[in-house]
């Protein structure tokens, strides 16, 4: 009598267990009696088949990888004051300014008179804004910049585009003149 | 109160003990007692007799606990733990008793190598998790990028795991490149991720205890670029972002990147997908409104809605994966700053999950849905961050040097 009582309650600690955790589950498995104690008094106290417990395989680091080839490597034909400077962007713009604009057809020249060179045109974000819309905005100004090259006469088939979000910032530092500076289109000099 | 439940029944967590005196015991059987507490308080799932109650009655007999004892301190369930082996090899005795009658609910054994004790708790505060009929994260890992083996010559970023508690962290990729936004396989053996070795973002799929890698899963063709894939439930797709077709949209494929489509068209950008615990619906980002915001739309792309409401600046979607819960976490800007913010589906209620500690973005689920992970400004660096669902909790994760940032939590 006593023990079917406790039993009961055991059932009923089961269920405020589950229904605590917003469990919600089927009633049927709430008032299963709980495993039968292992055999013996207690003394056998590891009455259960072990189980294996480990922290599973280590990672296997890709060693064999490699460097990334061009990844950090930069000609010397632009960055800021070079004849490929970087085009500077509005907050949360990807609209060309009018001097944006100026120094993209100044471009334009640099390479019809280089119609060797191929370019990569990197977009580049300020830190202030959340990484997945970073991205998108980066291939934005990247594009900006590359349709209008585009459309003074550049081939298309020179220009690369890859946008580098708040990933890679040029100046490092927090406050308007380093964000201004980070919000940019980049010129790489492909080899 | 150290407890962080506020009902469910009152666990009794009895410290650990050796089978015998061995200094390599004690200290294992330490470490079980220490990390069995944190995971299942963790859990939110229970309350507990206070610790410095379990002094205060006569010590533990583990073959045969008093139930008086434990009853007069308020334990309603009596965990024991209890350690035997070798420098080698552990084995660990987990018992849980109802205490009012002194009934087993559980008894296990585990073995296994001794060098990792922390297995050990993690593996039995999942099994007594089980016993409500909830999962536990205990054995879960959160995969994250970070600038930690950067130099100043090659601005690196990276793919780490962590333990879910920010234990034993290990690098995934060593490519000295740009590697970000990590996307668990829904099995937890193979990460999806975006990295820049090939001179342009790509998909890369590695299998991360096999050693193996796949490069430009998506397909990407010459000189489009691929971000932010994400694994559908069953693992039978991959969402991610693409300009392949010379704008931003959100894109689906099989899980080996076959049958390649777009999902979204619009001029605008669309990219963050993220895929309801059902698998027919992806919620994602969208500027086609002038500003980002969340947006909904069916799996095929049909039915899109807009899901944000509040807000000029929402992105980075990430939808529970407990069905029980109709609710998509993401990054929202409040007053200059970023917030981790949930809407629930069915009512559009927002409420927000951080305040007062800078930005924080970039949320993440755990399996069960009742915690997630973000990465929020700490200073000159970004940490990663975990809270439960409703705010209440919100800690840092102590996951090693550098900025750590994009987590991504395992099944």
């Amino acid at each position: 009598m006593h023990a079917r009582r406790l039993n009961l309650l055991a059932a009923v600690v089961l269920a405020v267990f589950a229904l605590a955790c917003g469990g919600g589950k089927r009633p049927s498995a709430l008032t299963q009696p709980p495993p039968p104690p292992p055999p013996g008094t207690g003394s056998t106290y590891g009455g259960p088949r072990p189980q294996p417990v480990d922290a599973g395989p280590d990672v296997v680091p890709l060693d064999g990888e490699g460097v990334a080839a061009s990844d950090f490597e930069e000609s010397r034909a632009d960055g800021e004051g070079g004849p490929l400077a970087d085009v500077l962007f509005g907050y949360d713009q990807a609209n060309l300014s009018d001097e944006g604009r100026a120094l993209v057809e100044r471009h334009a020249v640099w390479l019809q008179a280089r119609r060797e060179a191929k370019i990569i045109i990197e977009g580049h974000c300020d830190e202030r804004g959340t990484v997945e819309y970073n991205l998108a905005l980066g291939e934005l100004r990247a594009r900006a910049v590359r349709d209008l090259l585009v459309s003074l006469g550049v081939d298309g088939a020179r220009l690369n585009v890859v946008s580098y979000g708040k990933e890679r910032p040029l100046d490092g530092g927090s406050g308007e003149a380093s964000w201004a500076r980070n919000r940019r289109a980049h010129f790489v000099v492909r080899r | 109160m150290i407890t962080s439940g506020t009902q469910g029944p009152r666990l009794a967590i009895a410290d650990c003990a050796p089978r015998r005196e061995d200094p390599a015991l004690r200290a294992a059987c330490g470490t079980i007692s220490q990390v069995l507490r944190a995971d299942l308080r963790f859990e939110g799932l229970f309350q507990f007799v206070p610790d410095s109650l379990l002094r205060a009655i006569p010590p533990l007999n583990p073959e045969s606990p008093n139930m008086e004892d434990w009853k007069s301190i308020g334990a309603g369930v009596l965990v024991v733990t209890r350690v035997d082996g070798t420098a080698a090899e552990l084995g660990v005795d987990l018992r849980v008793y109802f205490v009012e009658n002194g009934q087993v609910m559980l008894a296990k054994r585990y073995a296994g190598p001794a060098r990792n004790p922390r297995v050990f708790a993690h593996q039995a505060s999942d099994d007594i998790v089980l016993l409500t009929q909830n999962r536990g994260v205990a054995r879960t890992k959160i995969a994250f990028s970070s600038d930690r083996d950067a130099t100043k010559e090659r601005r690196a970023k990276e793919i780490y795991i962590m333990d879910y508690d920010g234990f034993n962290p290990r690098r995934v990729t060593v490519n000295n490149s740009l590697n970000i936004l990590p996307n668990w396989t829904p099995d937890a053996t193979g990460l999806a991720y975006v990295s820049y070795r090939q001179g342009r973002p790509l998909v890369f799929l590695s299998r991360i205890y096999a050693g193996t890698n796949t490069p430009n899963l998506t397909g990407e063709k010459e000189s489009s670029q691929a971000f932010a894939p994400s694994f559908s439930p069953d693992g039978s797709r991959i969402a991610w972002a693409s300009n392949r077709s010379g704008n931003m949209e959100v894109w689906v494929a099989n899980a080996d990147g076959s049958g390649a489509h777009a999902v979204t068209q619009s001029a605008a950008s669309d990219t963050a997908p993220t895929w309801s615990p059902t698998g027919r619906e992806i919620a994602f980002t969208s500027n086609r409104g002038g500003t980002p915001q969340i947006y909904v739309m069916d799996a095929e792309g049909l039915n899109v809605r807009r899901l944000s409401t509040v807000g000029n600046y929402n992105d980075a979607p990430s939808w529970n994966p407990n069905k029980q819960f109709l609710e998509v976490a993401y990054t929202s800007r409040l007053e200059g700053q970023f917030q981790i913010a949930i809407v629930d589906i069915a009512s559009g209620q927002v409420r927000q999950i951080t305040e007062n500690r800078g930005s924080c973005e970039y949320p993440t689920w755990a399996p069960s849905g009742r915690h997630l992970a973000f990465s929020c400004q700490r200073g000159a660096t970004w940490q990663i961050h975990v809270a439960d669902r409703e705010g209440r909790i919100v800690q840092p994760l102590q996951a090693g040097p550098g900025s750590n940032v994009q987590p991504d939590w395992s099944n």
